[in-house]
């Protein structure tokens, strides 16, 4: 376990930040989001979570694929693949976010398929997470097998203690950053920090039990007034997949710019008509709720059916907190699960 | 009674000949509100009013349209039905408007600024006439309703629904101040500082379109023209330029529509302010064709009229 | 190259199909001499044109837009450039919120008889246009500008109420 002042670790975040892409959270106009840091700037840790989960540093919501050059009429075009350069660090992600990050592997690292502009991604970039001191009402990670102090998909996990940071090492990378002079040996504030994480789940109340989600939502799949119901507050936007540290579809565009061109992909959002409005002008997805009903059932069921039974949700509560209207994907899991004929 | 007791008595005696009643319910916490479809008299247990109820409910209408609806409206809630009605977007009979004479809503955005803490974790609320006693995080804090109210509430013109079927609760004044010194303060930056304010607030827009959703006033919904494909007007990049010209898109196409309800800023998840924008462009309408959106029925909007002689246009001689 | 011999600038024109853009051929015919930054798309009427049209432009860099059509009372479709007239004057009124100079933006009418006046027209708007030089890119271009903007971002300048 080490050891590191506030002071330091904003000096560490300077540091960093000639190697890597610093991705740190920003306060502005009153909300954090996730910026690009740059020296001279602040750190706002602890003022509240990112309003935006640190999804872009694997999942970019603009990503270059390709660029298409013509440069003579008569000639065929010169095509470029744009991969990704260079590494990027996150400091200060919560666990949601760097476990969310986790849940994007088995989707874009498969025996067939490669995404390898994701996979260099995820390669180069480093976690350094915060432990949350204490859940907010719309935290429920601890119910989908995660927790305000859980260490997976994180490099470096930092606790709160007194005016610095109890640093854990989790992964070699992590390693290799805390042997940096600016940390310091943490004596005894590792067993504060221990306490700590204690207190911040015992805060979080009795774990809900997901476990006959899969199944029940399925049961739910052609129960259409169900969905109404659970879907009619819904205004339809695209926050919660947006801000969700685990929505990963994206969708593909070739940017025409005259004779230069460019494809991109994007993050695409479930919630939008246009998600599977077909070429024909069909669409299987036609109102909100049957929109609705694939985001819930993706997370819920679709997903844990295809890798394991691990949700497809972190559990940062985003998706709650920012709706909004306030749709709460607990309440209509939870309506599914407890739904008597 | 109080008004609330009298909503209720009221939404039971019409219940029956609704498919649903629209209002609000305790949301995720003491806090938060959330909008409530009354189907039932056991969800009219859960109908609360008051400065937490802050959703416009008329966004629902035009996507109801077909069933027969009841909807609880504030003031500026009933500017958007009303300006519905006059787009022929919504039908009348279809209708039953409840309406309330509000002394203002919240915003929490306002209320996270003037807390000591983050209001994360919410352990308890308590509303009295002027203020609102909020304990997150172990610690109690009491805010003045005036320093957290939305700020068009600060300079709001129409607090009693001006279209109800129903009206409950006593008429409030209208406000004395009609317009926000930051608004002002704004304008009166230079032209390359509004230009690289909004370059800079644009670049943290991820263009979840909240904004459009949560807007009464938009009402192509599924087939808005900043998801066409063909024309295109507006690429999928996240780029500052794009996130901008959807803005002004939207803007543009609420030009003389917009009732200043404030719902955009209110969705934006991460605190645009957009009302900057709207407010400007009602100010305008207001100058040049001396309308007000949503303030009477049988009002037409200004672009989609005209004049031969037009008073408030004074055109550039060369 | 402009016959005033100094760098073009991107001016994009919508033109009415019937008045401005006779005018515009009128004052060609009759040789009378224009600046030649200005790029005409021609439109059925004035009351075609959406004013995104000319916000697109001006977010895809344009750096002057002008829009012509036939003066008030004479359209050719009775009332399109009434409705013109309101839509187009409420986005020059709009523009200054949003930090794009409305001078960058300008409506008038021309009849396809008025050559003398869109040579009028044409000149002065490009030299106004010329004045203003070029007009900033919403995006910013470099790493420093998006530098700029970030510490912009952390020092929270901008909106007095939104800190």
């Amino acid at each position: 376990m080490k050891y590191i002042t506030k002071k330091n670790l904003l000096r560490l975040t300077e540091e960093l930040s000639s190697v890597y892409r610093v991705l740190a959270p920003v306060a502005q106009g009153g909300t954090v989001t996730f910026r690009r840091f740059h020296p001279g700037m602040t750190l706002d840790m602890h003022s509240r979570m990112a309003a935006v989960s640190a999804k872009m540093a694997t999942l970019p919501q603009t990503e270059s694929l390709l660029l298409v050059q013509r440069v003579e009429e008569n000639k065929k075009p010169e095509l470029t693949e744009t991969l990704p350069q260079g590494k990027t660090l996150v400091m200060g992600a919560r666990p949601c976010d760097a476990r969310g990050k986790l849940l994007l592997d088995p989707v874009f690292i498969t025996e067939k398929i490669r995404d390898q502009h994701f996979i260099h991604r995820r390669e180069n970039s480093i976690f350094i997470t915060l432990a949350c001191d204490q859940p907010e009402t719309t935290c429920f990670c601890h119910s989908v097998g995660s927790g305000p102090a859980d260490t997976a998909g994180s490099d470096i996990l930092l606790t709160l203690v007194g005016e610095g940071y109890v640093a854990q090492a989790i992964s070699d990378q992590g390693q290799e950053i805390v042997t940096h002079s600016f940390f310091e040996d943490a004596q005894d504030r590792g067993q504060q920090a221990q306490a700590k994480h204690g207190h911040a789940l015992e805060l979080m109340g009795q774990a809900h039990d997901y476990s006959s989600a899969p199944a029940k939502i399925l049961e739910r799949f052609d129960d259409m007034d169900f969905w109404e119901v659970q879907s009619a507050k819904c205004i339809s936007c695209g926050a919660c997949t947006y801000m969700c540290p685990t929505c990963y579809c994206f969708n593909i565009t070739d940017n025409d710019l005259g004779l230069t061109s460019q494809r991109i992909r994007t993050w695409d959002n479930c919630m939008s008509h246009t998600f599977t409005l077909e070429a024909s002008g069909h669409n299987p997805r036609p109102t909100k709720a049957h929109r609705l009903k694939n985001r819930v059932g993706h997370k819920f069921s679709y997903y844990p059916d295809l890798y394991g039974g691990i949700m497809a949700c972190c559990g940062c509560g985003r998706c709650i907190k920012q709706c909004p209207t306030g749709v709460d994907i607990r309440q209509i899991v939870n309506a599914a699960q407890e739904y008597a004929q | 009674m109080s008004p609330l007791d009298d909503l209720k008595t009221a939404i039971k005696s019409r219940l029956g000949e609704l498919d649903c009643v629209i209002g609000w319910e305790q949301g995720y916490d003491q806090l938060h509100a959330t909008p409530l479809f009354i189907r039932s008299e056991a969800d009219l247990d859960r109908l609360v009013i008051g400065p937490l109820a802050v959703h416009n409910l008329a966004t629902y209408l035009p996507g109801l349209r077909g069933k027969k609806v009841g909807i609880i409206v504030k003031g500026c809630d009933s500017r958007s039905v009303i300006q519905l009605l006059n787009e022929n977007l919504i039908t009348r009979d279809d209708l039953v408007v409840f309406g309330l004479c509000c002394s203002g809503v919240v915003s929490h955005r306002k209320i996270r600024a003037a807390l000591p803490v983050d209001p994360g974790f919410v352990e308890a609320v308590d509303l009295s006439t002027d203020t609102l006693s909020i304990t997150a995080s172990g610690q109690t804090t009491i805010l003045h309703m005036a320093d957290i109210a939305a700020d068009k509430c600060q300079i709001c013109q129409y607090p009693n629904a001006l279209i109800a079927d129903v009206l409950v609760g006593s008429p409030q004044e209208s406000k004395v101040l009609t317009t926000l010194a930051c608004q002002e303060e704004f304008e009166a930056k230079s032209e390359a500082e509004k230009f690289a304010f909004w370059q800079e607030t644009m670049s943290r827009c991820i263009r979840c379109y909240a904004c459009r959703n949560a807007c009464p006033m938009c009402v192509c919904r599924d087939f808005c023209i900043s998801t066409s494909r063909d024309p295109l007007w507006l690429g999928q990049e996240n780029t500052p330029g794009e996130n901008m010209m959807f803005q002004l898109i939207h803007v543009s196409h609420l030009t003389g529509r917009c009732t200043e309800c404030g719902e955009c800023e209110r969705a934006c998840p991460v605190d645009i302010p957009l009302l900057l924008l709207r407010r400007y462009m009602n100010k305008q309408v207001q100058d040049v064709f001396e309308h007000r959106a949503g303030t009477a029925l049988e009002q037409t909007p200004p672009l989609l009229t005209f004049k031969v002689e037009e008073e408030g246009i004074k055109e550039r001689g060369w | 190259m402009s016959p005033q011999n100094i760098r073009e600038l991107r001016i994009v024109g919508f033109l009415c199909n019937w008045c401005s853009y006779g005018g515009a051929d009128t004052a060609g015919v009759g040789r009378f001499v224009q600046p030649t930054d200005l790029r005409i798309i021609r439109v059925p009427c004035s009351g075609r044109i959406d004013p995104l049209f000319i916000v697109r432009a001006f977010m895809n860099g344009a750096d002057g837009v002008l829009v012509s059509g036939c003066h008030p009372r004479d359209c050719h479709y009775a009332e399109g450039n009434f409705y013109a007239r309101r839509r187009l004057e409420m986005l020059k009124r709009f523009l200054p919120i949003t930090g794009i100079d409305n001078r960058r933006f300008e409506y008038t009418w021309v009849s396809a008889s008025e050559g003398q006046r869109w040579q009028h027209v044409v000149t002065e708007f490009t030299r106004g246009i010329h004045t203003l030089g070029p007009a900033p890119s919403f995006n910013p271009v470099s790493e420093t500008e998006w530098n700029k903007l970030a510490v912009q971002a952390s020092e929270g300048q901008g909106c007095p109420c939104h800190g």
